[in-house]
Formats: structure tokens, C-alpha cells, sequence
């Protein structure tokens, strides 16, 4: 690839003194997607800001109270791998796991992930269903965002260019909760997901107390496609579920690209949340 | 431009001056001659390029070398001790594991990391773990084959 | 015999396994330097200006190529019309063709000065689709047609003088109009085959130099050295001996590396260097520079009610790109055996090799045989279910025997394609009559289907093979096939060794280099076991010859009563009396000094008529059967393979365990064209050029059950009876998968490649809205 200039912060507060400083600088860190596009000649940067060589910005941490914390820094597969993820946070693990390969998942960051805001991805479309916000940080302040709001559409998000996503938030888990992340792809299993299902359930003596369903990859930013309004207090009959599947195919705005249509997506959509929600109630009732 | 690092290379402690744009994969096949490590896609998809970093698996062609600074670097030539083949490598012999042998020390590198995160992978395991490393000559029953005559053989790597 | 038949380990293992086998790119040489191209952007253009001046300046280049810089030499190459120029000249034929390049001290300058150069296009109407392209009005790619062509005449194929139909092949037997009269039912449709990758891991790479005496040297990744070679003399007006072609191992071929395509351009750049030039493409590159021709393929079949097979015409048209290369030779490949493996007595088959602005072809395993396969096994399944006949008892009705005369004149003989195909299906767990069923449409459905295929190999061609004794009993054998993943370094040493009794062991078999080894047409077509083992084995009987000739004066035996075993000379029965071979070295030339040669060139004959069509198609046939099981998601359209048979006709199969893996490259590798694998194109802008926007199979695709059945019917002119393995498989594997997923969904019939999900939901669709 073409030559640049590289600088190498050992801080997180020395990364945001450069973005408030420099300009025409751009930040990488696992640069499984920015290395693509400088290689292709798509990106052409004078300067990196190598996150990397930066001690600590990916712990990850847990409290029953606050819930979790995962440093931006932090890899696809640490995520997937850290007990407190997999025992409190089995939605986030399983969307995790399935992304890419597990090379890319041990290069991979979160905050790359979601600063780069690529539609066809698993993480995005789980951490919308768990309620996840970002933290914000640039040289003068520290500000949180939902992750719904902060993802915008395909590659844009609110992150200003002087920021740096320095931690994921996940609030605390619901007990008796159950999830399923269901990727799907349309071609080698080994592809980006063509559409991606989260869905959560928490379904106490046949009452529904809280469900949402996020669907992913479809549209240029996750979209909820059943929340606390629509099932909040009622049973989670199939009939319901059908209900819900069939929104859902139209609450979603496909983009109609090499992995399927617009038409099929949209198909696939009901498909795969009906099956998504299935799946979490039949778990609960077991 | 030139960043110095130190690093350590299949146990041997190193210093070198890297390029900015320059790839891990290309300091190991340019600067070092290591050239069992190879470039297949350049996009981080078929695993050709496939080396270990502290013991995990990474695509060499989409890590900067600048970013092994101070990591241990496992390549394939750094798998066998002298004659003595590291057991993956007999496997994949003895189950005759590759064909035209471009994809294959990746899928040794990463068929080692697998082990060594999970000494008894289940069939379906291996499948998800190594599914990540293409081969077009089709090897893929072999490669598990090799895996399975190793399962509950490797012994947990040393702790650092 | 003992060595064949043998799963002998892979010399070239150890190697391969410890990262130690030399690729192309791996070639160091001091004072080298790397080069990068610049490709166009537009698919059909003039090229107005071209102004390198500026890259030339950047510091770290030492070379900049463009169309001046082949005034007064020869600039166009090709192996069948020299269509190609080393870089474009007056115009662009598709988006990716090389307009100049680089030669500098690191990748990355080189890339950095091509964003220096300059380029003017004026944009020309272009056309993208074969069919359109056979039209009087569409754009032409050649304003006339290439004059410099070699080809041998009985190639088959007519040229055509004008228009973007480079050639035509047309075959007859009998007259299909009194044929379709004669039938019960007609079946007319048109089948689709999508453009394709070869996916080989190692991309295109070649390291070029001149030694100061103007001799030429070329490491490159490549299936056809002695072609190389061949081409690169006379672009460069140099005798064939002052060039010198090199191939380490290669990373997969499949076709896409034969005949020249970087050798050319990194030859002249390396000479304006005066420096070694490495050029190694990036993936994205390799997209550009060979893939597998789509196809449409219209096919009318006549059937009696009994299931006879009474009449069939062929239209085939390949898309061979931009440049001829060999799809000359692809389309006819296909047009001659697009009737079938099937005895019909009346056939009319055509096939068209036309240009199109999109990128150049290479032959991909098979050669042409899986778009016509995927045609008519199709619609043999078609016609099956109409007629309300078990597609196995169809098929084995109309199956050609041993001793058949095939379409092109050709007698057919090691024909084990109904041995292949009844145990294919046997395997699967195929039951009479039940598969083609009624289904319901809902929830997972699965179904089981069946393919059979013929193929030719390339005729006639030529392997040279030398083997060298020496006097401690160990062999060489020089030859020029390459490794390429199938196992013949190992395969050719087994003949060796079996020939004159020695371990496989002590056998080694060299890597091509023009200078050294002997010629070979081409490591391709599966052709090496047949042609080059055949050669192999010649030339080790010569020797063989003459170590019996000396035991029979040292032991005063018959010729007749000597045999070689174990590296040694016995008489038959009488084992105490025996000389080893460094004995009969000393014999010879009086101590354990000197080689024993023996050479052989085998030319195999043949070759097909342009007018006629006819001729000796094949030196040998491919036949083979493949049975597949699917599932289908009826709610999702998607297809997932259950189990696949393959049941091929080795001949004799020398390495058993080698054939299998053939058979498993072979399915794996058809499997993603069948399914999800296509190259995709937007006005002739590729879209989708990269490993993760197109992806070969991973292991996660390969079908939880995969069997590889091998069918011996020896071949009386192959060594020790062996045929081709390498394609053979692969053509009746779409339509296995195809006739599945058609009889999981109770007869829809998808005729277009690949069976995408949201193709199969669509259908299935249409066919819940026409129930209701």
C-alpha cells in the first residue's frame, strides 16, 4: 500500500490531543477494514494515529449494578470470550462469535467496529437489543450516547472528529432473560450476514415483561423491530409472533446488494424473526 | 519514515526498523526471508497469511508490523524444533492435509491455535474454528481428519 | 507390480508442511525490484494519451512501461491469435486491461507512482453479453480480425473472419429434423453459466531477468512452461533456447495459469530495468486476469415415450472476454461433447467463442464440460419426470457402451459410466422411483439427485520425458509437468520406480526448467498421468532394456528370464542369482560410474477436422457420476448439501488416495459455483473483486458426507492403465445438485446458475401461488 506517516500515542489522552490538534489525520486500530481500504486505494490518509501501542483502553468490566464496560480497545474476541460476557451478556457473546473469522476477531476492536459503522455486521444489531451506549471521549470531555442514536447509516455515526469511542456500556442484565442471534448469509457460511436477528425475551408465567427484537445488516443502521411497547403485559402467542414478523418485514428499509434483494430481504426478515422469537420462547417454557 | 520495535520472532528476541504502511506479513517475507507465511487475498479472508501473536491466531496481511512491538511472534518456521516436526505437522502428513501446500501453514497455525484453546474439539468445533482458512484444492475432510487423530494429544501450552 | 495402486506418501510433503516450498514470489534475486500496473477504467475506450512522465521522475522507480515502449518489437502474443498486446496500444477491450507499468525499488513506490501517469480515454460503445455480442450490430472489439494466428489445424474450430464471434465448432451425426419428427415429446431450454473464479490461493506472480549475454529468464507461476517459452521467443524474435522458463510449486491452477499472461509484460519491463522485475498480483488483480466463461447453452432434446433418446441440438456461446487466449479451444471442448454421454443417433451441436468486454478467460477444470453438463443433465431429469421414468433407468437406457462410436467419430473405449453412475446412486441411498415425488412446499424438504458427464482430454498433445539412471541404482526424471497440487512429482515417480524395480523412494522428479527438462504441451486437461506418465514409462523401459540386456550376458540368462526387483537384476525363480544394479554399471563401463538414459516423446494422435467436426477427439475419455443429497429451506430459498458421491472412471488409479482428493477438490470446488459463487459486473465494472465479496467454500460448506468411488476400466494406451482424474469430477456436480434441489421442490426447475436463495424463494413462490 501506499506510503504514510504513522503516530504512536501511549495514552488515550494523548490520542485525543492529536485529534484536537492535527487535521487529516485518521485513526486505526485492529485496521481490518481501514488497511482494506488503503490497500485498494480507496483511502488515501497522509497520517495514522496508531490506537494500538496504547496501555490499557481494553479492560473489560462488570458490576450487577452498572453492568458492563468493555474498553474500545477491546477485541471482537475478548468480548466473546470473557466469562462475565458469556454468563451475563450469551446475546453479545453469540453475535461476536459468529463475525468473520477468528483472525479478524482477535484484531478487531469494538470501537472500530462501531465507529466504522459498516451495515453488514452482527455486534451492532445485539448491542441496540441490550440497550448498549457509547462513550465518547475527546480532549476537553467525556459524553455517552445510546447506540442507536449513535449509529446513524452505513459507514456514519455521530462521532465527532475529534473523539475517540473509548468504552462500550451495557446496562445491567434482566434476569430470567433468553436471546438468540441468528446470522444469516446467502452464500459461503463464512460471509458477511445478510441479515442478522437479536432477539431477547424475558417471559415470566406466561406474561410477556419484555422482549425486542433488533434486526441488523439489513437496513443502514439496526432497526428495533419489536420493543417493550408492542409486547409489554401480553402473552407471546405465535399468532402474536407471526404478527410481530410480518411488521417487521416492513418496519425494515433493505439495501439491496450482492448478498440479496430488496424483496428477499424483506422476506427473510419475517422468516427470521419469527424463528428468532420461537426460539427464545420455547426456551423459556423449557 | 522508520519505526524501531523489538520483538520476539519464534523465540528469538529481535530489534527492527519497520516501515509505517508496511505489513507484518511483509516484514516477515521481505525483512526476515520468512516466506512459509504467503499472501492469498490481502484482505484478511483466506488465512494463508495466518500467524500466531501471543499464541493467537491474526491475518499477517492486514496487521502493521509497528503492532508486534513487544508481542512473541509464532510463524510455521517456527513450529518444528530441528527434525523434530511439531505433532500438527506430522497430522496433516500422515492424513495427507494439503495438495498444492499454498494454504497450508496457515491452516497449521491456526489448527495449532484451535488445539491449544481446545485440546478435545468436538468435530463441529474444528469446523467453526478452521472454517476461517480457505482451501480451493478442496482438503478440508483431511485437515479434519488430522485434527481429530490429535484431539486429547496436545498438551496445554507453557504459561507465560 | 508394487509400487502402483499404492498410496505413496507426497514427496513433496515435508516441504510443504514446514512453510519451505518455493512459490514464485518467494524468488529472491539480488538487485531485484517490484512492479505494479495500471489498469483501465473504462471497458471498451481509445486510448488517446498516455503520459508516463511524471512516474518516471518519482524517486525509487527504475522503469516505466507504455505502448512506446514496444515500437519495433513484436507486441502482440497469444497462444491461439495474438490478440494481446504486452500493454494496450490503440484501446481498452475491458476495465482491468493493463495500460502501463512500474518497475521501482518497493511496492508501494511503485503503486504511488502510478497515481503519476496519465491517462486520456475516449469512451467506445461497449458490449457485455455474449448473445448480444453474436448480433451484426453490436460494438466490435476488433475492427479486423487478428491476422497472426497458430493453431494446429485439426483444432476443430473454424475461425470466423469478422465480428465479435471469434469461432465457431459444429459436429452432426444423422439429421435432427428427421429426429425431432420421429419423437414422442420435444424439450427445448436455454441453460445459464455464470462468469466464475478459479480461486487458486497463490495469485499470478513471475520474476523475470535478461543475463547480459540476451538470454531471457523467467520464474512464473504456470501450467504450460514449454508454451511459455515457446511464446516469449518469438515475441522476443530469440531462439526457444536463449529463453529459459522456471516453475517452483504452484499454488493451484485449475487453469486460470496457462499460457502467457504476465510473462510477456515483466519481460519487457524487466529489460528496460536492466534489473530483475517481480510482479505478483493482488487477488484483486487476479480477477482481472482469467476466469471460467459463462455460457448459454440452448438445447432441444427428442425423446420417445419409452425414454430413447432420439435426437438432440446444441447451441452453446461462450463469453471468452476480451482476448482469445485458448476459448477456441474451450468452446469447442464443450460443443463436442455437448450431446452427452449418450448414445443418440441424431445430434447437431454448435458452439460459439465470442468476445465481450469483460475480462479474459482461462480454461477452469473442466474446460468448457460443465456448462453443457449443467444443460443437459438438467434436462434429462426434465425429461425423466415427464415421462414418468426413474432418472437412473433413463439414464442407463441412454448411456453410451465400450466400443460406441461417439459423435465425433471417436471409438469409445474404458467406458465405466454406468458402473459410475449406478454406484453413485447406490451410495446416496437412491430409491426407484421415488425421487421425483410429490413434495410438499413447506418447512425444510429434502431430495436426491443424479448427474453423468463426458469429457475429452487434449488432443493431440505431446510429453517428453528423460529419466537418468545412475550407478548407485537412484533415478532422476526430467520433465516439464508441474506441481500443482495433484500429486505428480509423486504419481510420475511411482510409474518410474514400478518400471524399473526400484523404491518410489529412490526416485526424484525434478521441477520444469526449459533449459533442462523435456517439452510438455501442458500441465492441464488431466492429461499429466495419461501423456507424461506415459512418456515416463517409455523412457524408464528403455533403460529397463538396457539393464536386462547386460544382466543377460553377466548372468547368461534369457532376457525373458530377468526381472528387476528392488534395485536388482534376478533370474526369474533363481533369486541367489542376481547382480544389483551398481553391479551392472560396473558390467558396463567398468566401474560404478556413468548414467543410463532412456528418453521418450509421446505424441499422442488425433485432432478434430474444422469442417467436419470429426475426427479422434480424445486421446482418452473422462467419465464420471456424481449423486447429491440436499435440503432446502423452503422459507429461505437456501440450499445446504447433505452428502455428494463422486464415481469416476480412473482407469487405473497409480495413487489411489490422490484420486479421491481429486474427486473432493473436484466437488468442493463445483459445490460453490453451483450455489452462491458468481462474478458480478455493472456496465463491465466488476463489483465484486475481492475474497470477501467473493468466497470460495469454506469447510463449514463441504457436506458433512462426502464419498469418492473410483471405477477401474483400464485404458489399453495408458501406463498401466491409468486415465485423467483431476476434472473429472467436477462436471456432473452442478447438475446433481440441481436435479436435488429440483426434486426436493417437487420438479422446480432452475436453469440459471448459481441457485441462489433468492432465486429458489421466488420460485418456490410462484409455484405456492399457481397450487392456489
Amino acid at each position: 500500500m501506499r506510503r504514510f506517516e504513522i503516530l504512536e500515542p501511549k495514552s488515550i489522552q494523548e490520542a485525543c490531543g492529536i485529534l484536537a490538534e492535527k487535521e487529516d489525520v485518521k485513526l486505526i486500530a485492529g485496521g481490518t477494514a481501514l488497511l482494506i481500504l488503503i490497500k485498494q486505494g480507496i483511502f488515501l490518509p497522509k497520517t495514522l494515529v496508531n490506537l494500538k501501542k496504547i496501555k490499557g483502553g481494553s479492560e473489560i468490566t462488570y458490576s450487577p449494578a452498572d453492568g458492563l464496560r468493555v474498553g474500545g480497545l477491546a477485541s471482537i474476541y475478548d468480548i466473546e470470550s470473557t466469562p462475565v460476557v458469556r454468563q451475563h451478556y450469551p446475546l453479545l457473546a453469540q453475535a461476536c462469535h459468529v463475525v468473520a473469522n477468528i483472525r479478524i476477531r482477535n484484531m478487531a476492536t469494538i470501537g472500530g467496529n462501531l465507529a466504522h459503522a459498516d451495515y453488514q455486521s452482527d455486534p451492532p444489531a445485539a448491542l441496540v437489543a441490550l440497550g448498549a451506549s457509547v462513550e465518547l471521549t475527546n480532549r476537553n470531555r467525556v459524553r455517552k450516547v445510546k447506540l442507536a442514536d449513535f449509529l446513524i447509516g452505513s459507514y456514519e455515526t455521530s462521532l465527532e472528529p475529534d473523539e475517540l469511542l473509548t468504552a462500550l456500556l451495557v446496562p445491567p442484565p434482566s434476569p430470567d432473560t433468553r436471546c438468540t442471534y441468528i446470522k444469516f448469509t446467502t452464500r459461503s457460511s463464512e460471509d458477511r450476514p445478510c441479515a442478522g436477528v437479536a432477539a431477547l425475551v424475558r417471559y415470566s408465567n406466561s406474561i410477556c415483561e419484555e422482549a425486542r427484537v433488533v434486526v441488523g445488516a439489513v437496513s443502514p443502521a439496526p432497526v428495533v423491530v419489536a420493543d417493550q411497547d408492542r409486547v409489554n403485559g401480553i402473552k407471546l402467542t405465535s399468532d402474536l409472533i407471526r404478527e410481530i414478523a410480518q411488521e417487521a418485514g416492513e418496519l425494515v428499509d433493505p439495501i439491496d446488494d450482492l448478498r440479496g434483494t430488496v424483496d428477499y430481504k424483506r422476506q427473510l426478515v419475517k422468516v427470521l424473526v419469527r424463528r428468532a422469537l420461537t426460539g427464545c420462547v420455547a426456551e423459556a417454557a423449557a | 519514515m522508520k519505526i524501531e520495535i523489538r520483538t520476539a520472532i519464534n523465540g528469538r528476541e529481535l530489534e527492527a526498523s519497520v516501515k509505517p504502511n508496511q505489513t507484518l506479513l511483509e516484514f516477515l517475507r521481505d525483512d526476515l526471508h520468512l516466506r512459509g507465511s504467503v499472501e492469498g487475498c490481502g484482505v484478511g479472508v483466506c488465512g494463508s497469511c495466518t500467524v500466531l501473536i501471543e499464541g493467537r491466531p491474526v491475518s499477517s496481511c492486514l496487521m502493521l508490523a509497528t503492532n508486534i512491538e513487544g508481542k512473541q511472534v509464532t510463524t510455521i518456521e517456527g513450529l518444528a524444533v530441528g527434525d523434530q516436526l511439531d505433532p500438527v505437522q506430522q497430522a496433516f502428513l500422515d492424513n495427507q492435509a494439503f495438495q498444492c501446500g499454498y494454504c497450508t501453514p496457515g491452516m497449521i497455525m491456526t489448527t495449532k491455535a484451535l488445539l491449544n484453546s481446545n485440546p478435545r474439539p468436538t468435530e463441529d468445533e474444528a469446523r467453526d474454528y478452521l472454517s476461517g482458512n480457505i482451501c480451493r484444492c478442496g482438503t478440508y475432510a483431511e485437515v479434519l481428519a488430522a485434527v481429530k487423530s490429535l484431539s486429547g494429544k496436545t498438551p496445554p501450552p507453557p504459561r507465560s | 507390480m508394487t509400487g502402483l495402486g499404492v498410496n505413496v506418501s507426497r514427496v513433496d510433503g515435508p516441504a510443504k508442511i514446514r512453510g519451505w516450498a518455493q512459490y514464485t514470489a518467494d524468488v529472491e534475486l539480488p538487485g531485484m525490484v517490484y512492479a505494479k500496473v495500471l489498469r483501465s477504467t473504462y471497458p471498451h475506450a481509445k486510448l488517446v494519451r498516455v503520459d508516463a512522465s511524471r512516474a518516471e521522475k518519482l524517486t525509487g522507480v527504475v522503469a516505466v512501461l507504455t505502448r512506446d515502449d514496444l515500437k519495433g518489437m513484436n507486441a502482440y502474443f497469444g497462444p491461439v491469435v495474438k490478440d494481446q498486446p504486452v500493454v494496450a496500444i490503440d484501446r481498452v477491450r475491458y476495465v482491468g486491461e493493463v495500460i502501463a507499468a512500474v518497475a521501482a525499488e518497493g511496492r508501494d513506490i511503485a503503486e504511488e507512482a502510478l497515481d503519476l501517469i496519465d491517462v486520456e480515454y475516449e469512451a467506445l460503445p461497449a458490449v457485455f453479453d455474449p448473445v448480444e455480442a453474436m448480433k451484426p450490430e453490436a460494438p466490435a472489439l476488433y475492427t479486423e480480425r487478428v491476422k497472426a494466428q497458430s493453431f494446429p489445424a485439426k483444432s476443430g474450430f473454424r475461425l470466423e473472419s469478422t465480428g465479435n464471434v471469434l469461432s465457431t465448432y459444429h459436429v452432426e451425426e444423422g439429421d435432427v429434423a428427421v429426429g425431432f419428427r420421429e419423437s414422442d415429446e420435444i424439450f427445448e431450454d436455454v441453460y445459464t453459466s455464470q462468469k466464475i473464479q478459479h480461486g487458486h490461493i497463490e495469485p499470478h506472480a513471475a520474476v523475470a531477468y535478461w543475463e547480459p549475454s540476451g538470454k531471457l529468464v523467467i520464474y512464473t507461476s504456470t501450467q504450460t512452461p514449454s508454451s511459455i517459452r515457446a511464446q516469449l521467443a518469438e515475441l522476443f524474435e530469440l531462439p526457444q533456447s536463449k529463453v529459459r522458463v522456471v516453475v517452483p510449486f504452484v499454488g493451484g491452477g485449475y487453469g486460470a495459469k496457462t499460457h502467457p499472461r504476465l510473462e510477456p509484460l515483466v519481460s519487457v519491463l524487466a529489460r528496460k530495468a536492466h534489473r530483475p522485475v517481480q510482479w505478483a498480483l493482488t487477488r484483486e488483480e487476479v480477477f482481472l486476469t482469467a476466469h471460467c466463461q459463462a455460457a448459454v447453452v440452448k438445447l432441444k432434446t427428442g425423446v420417445k415415450r419409452d425414454g430413447t433418446i432420439v435426437a438432440r441440438q446444441v447451441e452453446a456461446i461462450y463469453d471468452a472476454g476480451a482476448y482469445a487466449l485458448t476459448s477456441t479451444n474451450t468452446a469447442r471442448n464443450g460443443g463436442e461433447v455437448a450431446g452427452g454421454p449418450y448414445r443418440i443417433g441424431h445430434q447437431h451441436l454448435t458452439s460459439y467463442c465470442v468476445y465481450t468486454n469483460t475480462p479474459p478467460t482461462g480454461p477452469y477444470r473442466g474446460f468448457g464440460v460443465p456448462q453443457v453438463c449443467w444443460a443437459y443433465e438438467s434436462q434429462m431429469d426434465d425429461i425423466a419426470r415427464r415421462l414418468g421414468i426413474d432418472p437412473l433407468e433413463l439414464r442407463l437406457k441412454n448411456l453410451v457402451h465400450e466400443g460406441d462410436v461417439f459423435v465425433t467419430g471417436d471409438k469409445l473405449v474404458s467406458v465405466g459410466i454406468s458402473e459410475c453412475v449406478k454406484r453413485a446412486a447406490e451410495a446416496v441411498g437412491w430409491e426407484r422411483d421415488k425421487e421425483q415425488g410429490f413434495r410438499e412446499l413447506s418447512g425444510k424438504v429434502r431430495g436426491k439427485g443424479l448427474a453423468v458427464m463426458i469429457k475429452t482430454t487434449m488432443t493431440p498433445s505431446n510429453s517428453s520425458a528423460l529419466v537418468r539412471l545412475n550407478a548407485d541404482g537412484s533415478a532422476v526424471l526430467l520433465t516439464s509437468s508441474v506441481e500443482i497440487g495433484q500429486g505428480t512429482q509423486t504419481s510420475l515417480a511411482q510409474i518410474v520406480a514400478e518400471e524399473l524395480g526400484i523404491a518410489v523412494e529412490r526416485v526424484s522428479v525434478t521441477f520444469p526448467d526449459t533449459d533442462v527438462t523435456p517439452f510438455d504441451q501442458s500441465t492441464s486437461s488431466s492429461r499429466t498421468i495419461f501423456t507424461m506418465g506415459g512418456a515416463a514409462r517409455q523412457a524408464a523401459h528403455q533403460i529397463r532394456q538396457q539393464l536386462l540386456e547386460i544382466g543377460s550376458r553377466v548372468l547368461e540368462a534369457d532376457v525373458e528370464d530377468l526381472e528387476l526387483v528392488d534395485g536388482f537384476l534376478e533370474v526369474k525363480g533363481v533369486p541367489e542369482k542376481r547382480r544389483s544394479i551398481t553391479q551392472l554399471f560396473q558390467a558396463r563401463f567398468g566401474a560404478a560410474v556413468g548414467n543410463m538414459v532412456g528418453s521418450y516423446d509421446n505424441q499422442t494422435t488425433g485432432g478434430l477436422d474444422p469442417r467436419t467436426g470429426k475426427g479422434k477427439g480424445s486421446a482418452f475419455f473422462f467419465l464420471s457420476a456424481c449423486a447429491a443429497e440436499v435440503e432446502v429451506d423452503t422459507e429461505t430459498g437456501k440450499v445446504a448439501v447433505q452428502q455428494v458421491v463422486s464415481a469416476v472412471d480412473a482407469g487405473k488409479a497409480v495413487n489411489p488416495r490422490q484420486c479421491h482428493l481429486q474427486n473432493e477438490g473436484s466437488m468442493i470446488m463445483s459445490l460453490g459455483s453451483a450455489l452462491f459463487e458468481e462474478m458480478v459486473f455493472d456496465n463491465g465494472q466488476p463489483i465484486n473483486s475481492t475474497f470477501l465479496e467473493y468466497m470460495p467454500p469454506s469447510m463449514e460448506d463441504h457436506p458433512k458426507v462426502f464419498r469418492s468411488l473410483l471405477v477401474e476400466t483400464p485404458h489399453p494406451e495408458g501406463p498401466y492403465g491409468a486415465k485423467g482424474v483431476g476434472e473429472a469430477g467436477l462436471g456432473p456436480v452442478e447438475p446433481a445438485i440441481g436435479n436435488a434441489v429440483a426434486n426436493a421442490l417437487g420438479g422446480i426447475r432452475f436453469r440459471d446458475l448459481p441457485l441462489r436463495p433468492d432465486r429458489v424463494l421466488t420460485a418456490i413462490g410462484s409455484a405456492r401461488g399457481k397450487e392456489k
